[in-house]
């Protein structure tokens, strides 16, 4: 009787209704999750070229592509993945079953050939942030002043780099601080290839020289087409790999396609040159040196009958090193990929300094979620105890504790919807909303139940609130110039908690002063 | 009643001297870690540049030998180590360089992965540029100062007299100096994520100084003494709930991060119980006794 009457008002509906409207948005998959999702295809990789497309950054987790069977065996784990793709034999047709569609393609020599990144499927919509995933974070600050355009194209350069080298899962944004200087924050989650840091941090000013001209610089102005498959780019067979000193070098090669302006002029650079012979072969003069960033990457001898010649298509060359003649090969065609992503990327408006960098170790995070998880529910546990100690009624720490898990779901439902990501910012904001939500519940507690009895319930309650706006208001001036200090590395954290708090004060709050009215009165 | 009750009630001008020489003595601690280290807290990694490189924790390490080792292959370079602990558990273990070159840190990860077995993917590492973590830190500061003054136009607005709000600013401010001082003492490195859990100690320290303000100022249907026994209630109740949660926090999380937010916070919760409770309480009583002495 009194229950339905303390569940039977608005505030109380409205909390109700927020609540179920959060957790159709987290949409929890109780019953876990089948299959790996998709985070990343790589391009001209086996599964590119069937047709598998890499997952939009803005989609809900819930939404992207998983992988559900490999010729026709249940792939439930990043194990299951791996164990069934090296079972494959090269060639041998492949169907790869997915929530959206059945690719075919034939299995590739390797399993990297393929070209997926998987991670184990959500369960949930909450992003898990890098902390809790692993991951990459870079922060970069321009190494002059620039203009919001400029930083605007620089972000999508960027970005672009990323996608051109495989990674989509990424987040790419301008940062300011309170004294207006500009980063960029980069965070690659599920990678802690440091690799990834050099393609971010340079400039990418990719130019051609013949006898100090330029002739040809990086981007889609000249450079019309890079390859990137087997036929056209790789190791160069001519050169192939060397032992020097105590390692090994090896070079690489890949065609390029110059837009027919960039062709002439290469024509014009070489038509005065001198041709000089040297037995059977015939060069010019001046050779063609490649600079990346204003060191040259290497140098080439230019043949004769290109003399004058608007040829479209070039060979462009580069090296690499290593311990081992493995390694060596490796590193080479890593700087390869790095080239060939800048030279189709072109030249970023300006020089960017890493001025943060965090590697943070996927098994580290998954641990510390199990971790924050068990702490959490310890947490409410002693708090609820405490509570208990103090009230010994059920009347009032049942709803208690219902209110500050429906606040905790609200925060978590308001992440998903605007897509953030959880990360350990986000909780320590909740830890904080958490933390506040039980103390204002004992403020309204006590105005209630403690005031005088000729005061009536609607006055105790107007007390109540006007300590916990007071108290909210003081917070909130807490948290705002944490919105910009420091290169907003702690915006996160300050969201979350604003946010959390918002929704406690004027959602859940006001709703379990309500129920307690009702259930006591 | 207690002779405890009755010196609180009676005493409490006398009192007020315990929370001032507590303000003082901070002050004295601040000064000298100011005087001696140039800095008025111990700045961690993050607030002053260089690498913090973490992996797990196993038996199998023979830390003092890695640490020897380790000071004697990197001779030129600043580097410590130091342990991770969670429920009195070694959990993970943390070297603290001034590197920020990544070759030379890929140098330490590799020394690291030898003599652990560990794999690369294994470490965490965290590289903060030197002049970020100035910058860092100064806007920081300056946030908690915007933070602070906007707090206090805050409650000065919702109480519209002065001494009472400024009687809450002192505590605010108080409990901040003095939990400072405490933390310096700890001998811990303050990273980011300490100076965010000061502002947030704004916001905890200030809302047991509104529930006395309130009840004090506005209840005035009841005795005085009543109005602050009724606070302290409410107000212990709030402490207790909100320092077990931490302390839960504090003793069980893996994150270094999340472990100095909850060391801040409790001492600040501790440093406010005084605050509140004497500072706040005793300019409050001389307040409204001046106040009916005037009419």
């Amino acid at each position: 009787m009194t229950i339905s009457k303390a569940l039977w008002n608005w505030r109380v509906i409205f909390l109700i209704f927020c609540l179920v409207l959060s957790i159709i948005v987290i949409n929890p998959q109780f019953g876990g999750s089948e299959g790996v999702v998709i985070r990343s295809i790589l391009p001209n990789s086996t599964a590119a070229n069937s047709g598998m497309e890499n997952p939009s950054p803005n989609l809900q987790p819930l939404s992207k592509e998983i992988i559900l069977s490999i010729n026709g065996k249940k792939i439930s784990t990043e194990e299951d993945y791996f164990t069934q793709l090296s079972q494959l034999i090269v060639n041998q047709t492949v169907r790869l079953e997915t929530t959206k569609q059945v690719y075919t393609f034939l299995a590739p020599e390797t399993i990297e050939d393929i070209g997926v990144r998987v991670s184990s499927a959500p369960t949930s919509n909450i992003r898990k942030g890098l902390d809790l995933e692993g991951g990459i974070r870079v922060l970069l600050e321009p190494d002059s002043e620039i203009s919001p355009e400029d930083l605007d194209t620089t972000v999508n350069s960027l970005k672009e780099r990323l996608n051109v080298y495989g990674l989509s899962d990424i987040i790419v944004q301008s940062a300011k601080d309170l004294s207006g200087k500009d980063f960029i924050v980069i965070e690659i989650a599920g990678v802690t290839e440091q690799e990834v840091k050099v393609l971010l941090a340079q400039q990418g000013k990719f130019e051609a020289k013949i006898a100090d001209k330029t002739v040809l610089a990086g981007g889609k102005d000249d450079i019309t087409y890079v390859c990137r498959s087997a036929e056209c780019s790789g190791i160069d067979p001519s050169r192939g790999c060397s032992k020097t000193g105590d390692g090994y070098a090896c070079s690489f090669f890949f065609s390029i396609t110059l837009s027919p302006e960039a062709a002439e002029r290469q024509a014009a650079a070489t038509r005065n040159l001198i041709p000089e012979r040297d037995g059977t072969n015939c060069y010019l003069n001046e050779d063609i040196a490649l600079f990346l960033d204003d060191s040259e990457v290497d140098r080439l001898k230019i043949s004769c009958d290109l003399q004058g010649r608007a040829a479209s298509q070039i060979q462009i060359s580069g090296s690499g090193i290593g311990r081992t003649q493995q390694e060596a090969i490796t590193n080479t065609l890593q700087e390869m990929k790095k080239l060939q992503t800048v030279i189709i990327t072109g030249s970023l408006p300006v020089k960017l300094n890493v001025i943060k960098l965090d590697t943070i170790s996927p098994s580290l995070g998954k641990e510390f979620l199990n971790n924050v998880i068990f702490v959490g529910m310890f947490a409410v546990v002693s708090v609820v105890l405490v509570v208990f100690i103090r009230y010994r009624k059920l009347k009032i720490i049942l709803p208690m504790v219902a209110t500050l898990i429906s606040e905790m779901i609200m925060i978590l439902g308001f992440a998903a919807l605007v897509g953030w990501n959880l990360d350990l910012a986000g909780v320590a904001g909740l830890i904080i909303v958490a933390g506040t939500g039980v103390d204002h519940l004992i403020v309204i507690t006590d105005e209630t139940i403690g005031g005088k009895t000729e005061t009536n319930w609607k006055q105790r309650i107007k007390g109540a609130m006007f300590i916990i706006f007071g108290v909210y208001f003081t917070m909130l001036a807490g948290m705002v110039p944490l919105l910009w200090a420091g290169a907003g590395l702690l915006k996160g954290f300050a969201l979350t908690t604003i946010a959390g708090l918002t929704f406690g004060v004027l959602i859940a709050r006001p709703a379990y002063a309500t129920m307690i009215e009702k259930l006591l009165e | 009643m207690n002779w405890m009750q009755k010196f609180y009630e009676n005493k409490y001008k006398l009192l007020l001297i315990f929370p001032f020489l507590i303000l003082l003595a901070a002050f004295i601690q601040i000064g000298l870690q100011y005087s001696t280290t140039g800095d008025f807290v111990n700045k961690g990694i993050s607030l002053k540049g260089g690498s913090t490189i973490t992996f797990p924790y196993s038996d199998s390490y023979n830390l003092i030998q890695i640490e020897e080792k380790m000071s004697a292959t990197f001779q030129d370079e600043e580097i410590t180590i130091r342990t991770i602990h969670s429920a009195g558990k070694i959990i993970a273990v943390a070297i603290d360089t001034n590197l920020e070159e990544e070759q030379k840190i890929a140098n330490v990860r590799d020394f690291l992965e030898t003599e652990t077995g560990l794999s690369a993917t294994d470490f965490n590492i965290e590289v903060v540029g030197s002049s970020l973590g100035e910058s860092f830190f100064r806007q920081t500061a300056t946030a908690l100062l915007i933070g602070f003054l906007l707090m206090g136009l805050v409650v000065f607005i919702y109480f519209k007299t002065l001494v009472p709000s400024l009687a809450v600013v002192l505590a605010a401010f108080s409990d901040i100096v003095v939990t400072l001082a405490i933390f310096n003492l700890t001998g811990e490195k303050l990273s980011t994520a300490g100076v965010a859990a000061f502002l947030m100690l704004i916001g905890y320290s200030v809302d047991t100084d509104i529930l006395l303000s309130t009840r004090v100022l506005k209840r005035l249907e009841l005795p005085i003494m009543e109005r602050i026994y009724s606070s302290i209630k409410t107000g212990l109740t709030m402490t207790i709930t909100t320092t077990v949660a931490v302390l839960v926090a504090f003793l069980f999380v893996h994150s270094e991060v999340v472990k100095q937010i909850s060391l801040i916070i409790i001492i600040g919760l501790l440093v406010d119980t005084i605050m509140t409770w004497i500072q706040n309480v005793g300019i409050l009583r001389i307040y409204l006794e001046r106040k009916e002495h005037k009419k």
